[in-house]
């Protein structure tokens, strides 16, 4: 199969998978049995003690409805949808932070928790990865189960504990970092960029001690089964060193489930962000989410939800178009 | 002259040790081809192993000695404890089965060239390997291929290039040919044949197949239960085999003109666990007497380079096929 088509149907299969994603997004509140425009109505009515006047309310639910794209039949609202999220991005104003646009309030927090989130996951892969392998590949040596050992201890705590752990004892008992960090908004400047990078290593190493024992374990199981492979013995029989096999032979087989691991991990981001960034109330995707859930800040609660399976979806193309490189026997069928 | 004195392979696991090779004493000659044939679990491969020098826990060489007849780099005589050093280069070892034993995520060329000590200079390597694996009638482009890209006996015979491109003194073969159907079987034994016909080294090769071993070897060693139990050249051994067991496993070859049903010897091989006394076959041997039960039989000489561990290995015995009860 040639490259382009190979590239070509996996495309295909992502914007597919990306259009039933958004058509969910759209279908799953217009089947619940509550209107968000009967609720905020009630509200303001409640608030105004019923002193608004008939005339008042109908305007207000005209505005209402279009602020929320309830306007028309289903299909002209589905078709008003698409087009307002796939070419704008837009999801129309917050009602918590009326008349702000929520696309500019997620692509505020993204950066920051895109920072954040991809940095920790992929470091947390990299030293589990390591470390694993190491495990793995001399699991016969006493040693090696000293760093299977990090892993056991690691992977079974909440994240929660582990992060409040990690809050107290270096915020706390030894304050190296603050224990309420500020994140400085507006213009960039290089004092600022530190103190951002200096406040997020406290949540970011709380993220890969998570990750990390995870990694570890996975990975040394993948390279204990992988050294019993015949090839392993084979290039033991020709005299390979134990480097030579570890690297090209145990880890570059093991490493393949363990890609797929982390593009999922990847994947999932925004769903980690959120204990994350309201234990540490780091301004990202997760504080905005939380806002929004307690607020009842629909529009906000879609843009978000949307950016999640944008981001699942993603991660699948990117294991889709990264695995042949790694598996010849994909490239190749 | 690979030279086995006494050698004792044992495992030791968790119930205590068996021998799997258990006193072992042959001289293999230079430009041989040597078979070892013996039922399932008779320590054929727990041989190879020791003779390769693969000695790795549970496994150990509990007593005896290999003297391999060569000499290494500084120029001391090479030893089970140093055979490791020449591995590939001057023993090598051909694997069961070639789909396993290849790596499947990089290219053949490069496990072509993964050997320590191998020149620096890898593309003058593979030019070299190129064109000797166009020797063995392989496309130059099989080396750039992946392992799964190959049919099975392109990759059994990629094995038996990298077995042979240092025109190693020694080469081990323990079932090269089991994995792959009759016809490619054939091309890779006859392969092995000629490039040891061509090179002169030495060859041990295990089967199970006794045909094979009929049509391939120089010499024969037959184990059963951990013991040598005959070692000869092939043609006397197949001609006038002087140990029962070795004639049953001759008369279990198909020949021409005959279609009686063949079947396998009756009976199974004594447990290594338990306590083994006088000659290891005499539950399974027709002509087993009460002193075979009680002495064990050394393998003693009975004709010219013929060796045999039977009481009786000289004594008349029915000929032609052994008729049993
Ligand atoms: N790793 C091991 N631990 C314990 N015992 C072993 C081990 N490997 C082999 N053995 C025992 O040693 C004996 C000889 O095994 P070996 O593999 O040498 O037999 P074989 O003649 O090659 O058999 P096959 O024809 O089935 O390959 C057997 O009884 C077997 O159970
Ligand atoms: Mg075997």
């Amino acid at each position: 199969m040639g490259v382009m088509r190979y590239v070509a149907k996996r495309l295909g299969l992502y914007l597919a998978v990306l259009f039933i994603g958004l058509t969910i997004t759209f279908l799953l509140p217009r089947l619940m049995p509550i209107n968000p425009v009967d609720g905020y109505i009630g509200q303001i009515q409640s608030r105004a003690n019923g002193s608004i006047s008939a005339e008042a309310i109908a305007e207000l639910r005209v505005n209402l409805e279009q602020l929320y794209g309830l306007e028309g039949d289903l299909f002209t609202q589905y078709l008003a949808y698409l087009k307002r999220v796939v070419l704008n991005f837009d999801f129309g104003p917050s009602f918590t932070y009326y008349p702000q646009p929520v696309s500019a309030m997620i692509l505020n927090a993204l950066p920051w928790t895109l920072g954040l989130l991809l940095m920790s996951t992929f470091i947390a892969w990299v030293m589990g990865n390591m470390v694993g392998l190491v495990a793995g590949y001399f699991h016969r040596k006493k040693a090696a189960s000293v760093l299977e050992f990090v892993g056991i201890l690691l992977y079974p705590i909440p994240y929660y504990i582990l992060a409040v752990t990690v809050l107290l004892l270096l915020a706390y008992v030894f304050p190296i970092f603050p224990l309420s960090a500020t994140f400085p908004v507006g213009q960039m400047t290089p004092e600022k960029f530190g103190m951002i990078i200096y406040n997020s290593l406290l949540p970011g190493i709380t993220l890969v001690l998570a990750g990390f024992g995870w990694n570890i374990l996975s990975m040394k199981a993948l390279a204990v089964a992988t050294t019993e492979e015949p090839y392993v013995t084979y290039a033991r029989l020709k005299g390979a060193s134990n480097w030579m096999r570890m690297t090209r032979y145990v880890f570059r087989n093991a490493l393949l489930p363990q890609v797929t691991a982390l593009a999922l991990s990847l994947g999932m981001v925004f769903n980690g962000a959120l204990l994350t960034e309201m234990i540490f109330s780091y301004p990202g995707i997760g504080l905005v989410m939380r806002t929004a859930a307690t607020g009842g800040d629909y529009n906000v609660l879609y843009g978000a939800i949307t950016l999640s399976i944008i981001a699942v979806a993603t991660a699948g193309l990117v294991i889709d178009l990264i695995y042949p490189l790694l598996d010849p026997r994909i490239r190749h069928r | 002259m690979i030279r086995l004195n006494n050698v004792v392979a044992s495992y030791r696991t968790g119930r205590g040790s068996i021998n799997a090779v258990d006193g072992v004493t042959i001289e293999i000659p230079d430009g041989c081809i040597l078979g070892v044939a013996g039922e399932s679990g008779c320590g054929k491969s727990t041989l190879m192993k020791v003779l390769y020098g693969d000695i790795l826990s549970p496994m150990t060489l509990a007593s005896g000695s290999i003297e391999y007849g060569f000499v290494d780099r500084r120029g001391a005589p090479v030893t089970s404890h140093t055979v490791q050093q020449e591995w590939f280069r001057r023993v090598s070892y051909v694997p069961q089965s070639s789909m396993n034993s290849l790596n499947p995520v990089i290219r053949i060329s490069q496990q072509f060239i993964d050997f320590p000590g191998n020149d620096p200079d890898k593309r003058r390597v593979l030019e070299q390997v190129r064109a000797y694996i166009g020797k063995l009638g392989l496309p130059a482009e099989a080396l750039d291929a992946y392992p799964h890209q190959l049919s099975g006996g392109m990759r059994q015979r990629m094995m038996i290039a990298m077995a042979t491109f240092f025109q190693p003194e020694l080469i081990l073969a323990d079932e090269p040919t089991t994995a792959l159907d009759v016809v490619v079987q054939k091309e890779i034994l006859m392969l092995l044949m000629e490039l040891q016909e061509e090179m002169g080294n030495t060859i041990v090769l295990v089967s199970h197949d006794m045909g094979v071993h009929y049509q391939v070897t120089h010499r024969m060693l037959i184990m059963y239960a951990a013991k040598a139990v005959e070692y000869g050249d092939s043609d006397s051994v197949f001609e006038a085999p002087l140990h029962p067991y070795t004639r049953m496993l001759i008369s279990s070859l198909p020949t021409i003109g005959d279609d009686r049903a063949r079947d396998g010897i009756p009976g199974r091989p004594p447990s290594l666990w338990g306590e083994l006394r006088g000659c290891r076959f005499a539950d399974r041997c027709p002509f087993a007497t009460d002193r075979c039960r009680v002495e064990e039989p050394v393998l003693v000489e009975h004709r010219p380079g013929h060796f045999a561990a039977c009481h009786y290995a000289g004594a008349e015995m029915p000929s032609g096929g052994v008729q049993w009860q």
